[in-house]
């Protein structure tokens, strides 16, 4: 492919948003049609327009609950939960300027899953704190702890500290899993011992319209601010210091952008769990398909991941017939796979 | 005066790197900075950008501190070309060179036309037409060190830092990027190891052990007892027959 055609016109770019847009809304509608028991297009569009223009069409009323409270809000934060830690991992790599990033490097998954088990296991909170609430406040904490650590090891006296942050991310994720581990090992039952491992791989199937109404704006902020400082970024490619002889403000940027990711990453986290693989491999999957400009890369991200997880949890639910599985198993099962391919097909083209 | 460097340092855990530097450049002038390894030409550059703070004095651009003006404010102004800049990313060498019109542009205020004829212009002032949609990771040392400098001329600057800009490239390209930034209407400070290069200078000061030890004309400036006491060089003058011009030869102390 080459990147260095002639620049997209208005109208293209238009056009480009309106498929984006429509692919994001097939994705939606295929994940609320497919399910142990598949529903037609037509009944899901007539429940749509019933729901939300107060039309009339006639539906059967289990398909409506099913469509309504079930499927379409779980699509649509398997949607956002895509974006938001795709978009999450395109940032951070390229900030940190380290392939290996994602969203999970600065101790946030660690954070959460330490807070999840404190709060079903250990009892904290006295039952008036729910797992979902744990896992924010375990995410928050643990970023918190490794943003002072990466702060105080000095990760800032010249622009070329990042590799702080990830050392400090990594010591981070380490005491946090070990409490963890602790935790489990110390109190644990086998029942929720496994009720915890399936939450760590991630699962939506708790996902309905509260989470959703939490998951889009936090999406859509994250997407809006990685779309905002597009241009700030691009200049990192050459590092820290080239951005800032570009006229990029490089700690108002980091700061701002690794506060937010974490944000969205530790809200993701607390609705669905711990998906891995994400938010490492859909920023690179589309820098081979959009290239690396980040105006481009962007939207591209999210709506790779958007589209991904949805698929992803349409097999997790699907795949073994009566049975739910982790979608983090298949999120990598299916995408290392794919992620092989894009990896092989690029080598090629280049 | 463009830009003003009054008892400047940096220090780094007690240890004082760049002290007590004062310079003036002047509106229009190509200063060449010279000095061996480890003298301190890098540090100062990035002082004189203004993306490392100082850790005393102060530099003035236009007669405004650097230091807390807005960074975007400051890219307007002075450009700084790296001794080392390199990336993994599969940037072409049109996107590398956009990036020099980052300060001019805000998510309100699009990339225009004008960009693209700033872009084009800073491609062919650097010889690089026809790279455009190469590959960064493709291209050698010297094509890499060309797309560094259009990049900073696409950020049409008032002031430009060039930590030696002639690295990497051939001779042809060492000469013809030395006369376009002599020819060029903008204020330069360049860093060279090329002593006789640095003749072609309109002034010349030279760095040893962290403090600008001499500044002035470079005929003045780079004496064979200077020379011998900063870098443990002899040198002797050879008159080209040519034109008449003396240059440097250099022995072993
Ligand atoms: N962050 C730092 N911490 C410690 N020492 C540093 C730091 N930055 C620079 N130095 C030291 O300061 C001295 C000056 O470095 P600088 O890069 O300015 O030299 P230079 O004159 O540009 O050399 P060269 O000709 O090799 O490019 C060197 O001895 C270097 O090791
Ligand atoms: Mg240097």
């Amino acid at each position: 492919m080459n990147f260095c055609s002639a620049r997209p016109t208005r109208a293209s770019r238009l056009g480009r948003g309106a498929m984006g847009a429509a692919a994001l809304f097939a994705a939606v509608l295929a994940g609320t049609c497919i399910g142990e028991t598949p529903i037609p297009v037509l009944t899901v569009l007539q429940t749509l327009a019933n729901k939300i223009f107060g039309a009339a069409h006639v539906v059967d009323p289990i398909d409506v609950g099913i469509i309504w409270n079930y499927r379409l809000p779980r699509a649509i934060v398997a949607a956002c939960c895509g974006a938001g830690l795709a978009v999450s991992g395109m940032v951070l790599q390229s900030l940190l300027r380290n392939a290996l990033a994602d969203p999970y490097l600065l101790g946030i998954s660690a954070g959460a899953s330490t807070g999840a088990v404190a709060v079903t296991v250990a009892g904290l909170g006295a039952g008036a704190v729910s797992m979902s609430l744990g896992a924010f406040i375990g995410a928050v904490t643990a970023f918190l702890m490794v943003a002072l650590l990466a702060r105080a090891a000095g990760g800032g006296v010249t622009l070329r500290g990042t590799g702080q942050i990830v050392l400090a991310g990594i010591a981070g994720s380490q005491l946090f899993n070990a409490l963890t581990s602790f935790i489990i090992t110390k109190s644990a039952n086998a029942e929720q011992a496994r009720g915890i491992m399936f939450w760590l791989l991630g699962n939506l199937s708790g996902a309905r319209w509260p989470d959703v109404w939490l998951a889009v704006p936090v999406a859509i902020v994250g997407l809006g601010a990685c779309i905002w400082y597009a241009r700030a970024l691009d200049a990192f490619s050459f590092g820290a210091e080239s951005a800032a002889s570009l006229g990029v403000p490089v700690r108002v940027v980091q700061v701002v952008l690794i506060g937010l990711t974490a944000l969205v990453t530790a809200v993701m986290v607390s609705i669905v769990g711990s998906i891995g693989f994400v938010g490492l491999v859909i920023p690179h999957a589309a820098r081979f398909l959009v290239g690396v400009r980040h105006g481009r890369l962007g939207p591209a991200t999210a709506l790779i991941g958007a589209v991904f997880l949805i698929a992803a949890d349409v097999l997790s639910r699907t795949i073994v017939p009566g049975q739910v599985l982790p979608i983090g198993v298949i999120t990598a099962l299916v995408g290392a796979p794919a992620f092989a391919l894009i990896l092989v097909r690029g080598r090629r083209r280049s | 005066m463009i830009l003003e460097a009054r008892n400047l340092g940096w220090s780094v855990r007690g240890r004082a790197i760049v002290s007590n530097v004062d310079l003036a450049v002047r509106e229009g002038e190509t200063l060449g900075l010279v000095g061996p390894n480890g003298s301190g030409k890098s540090t100062l550059m990035r002082l004189l950008a203004g993306i490392v703070r100082s850790t005393s004095g102060e530099v003035r651009i236009r007669g405004q501190k650097l230091h807390g003006m807005p960074r975007r404010q400051a890219a307007q102004l002075i450009a700084f070309l790296e001794q080392q800049a390199e990336t993994t990313e599969a940037i072409s060498v049109r996107d590398a060179v956009e990036l020099g019109r980052t300060p001019w542009l805000t998510p309100l205020q699009p990339w225009s036309d004008e960009d693209d004829r700033v872009v084009r212009q800073a491609l062919a002032d650097t010889d690089m037409e026809g790279f455009e949609c190469r590959s960064w990771a493709t291209l050698s040392g010297g094509e890499r060190q060309r797309v560094h400098l259009a990049r900073a001329l696409a950020q049409q600057p008032q002031l430009l830092l060039l930590d030696e800009p002639t690295n990497h490239l051939d001779i042809q390209h060492q000469l013809s990027i030395l006369k376009l930034v002599a020819d060029l209407p903008i204020t330069s400070v360049v860093a060279l190891h090329d002593l006789n290069q640095a003749l072609g200078c309109d002034r010349v000061g030279m760095m040893s052990a962290g403090q600008l030890v001499a500044l002035g004309p470079p005929r003045d400036i780079l004496t064979a007892e200077r020379i011998a006491a900063v870098f443990g060089v002899r040198a002797t003058i050879v008159v080209d027959p040519e034109d008449g011009t003396s240059i440097f030869r250099f022995h072993t102390a």
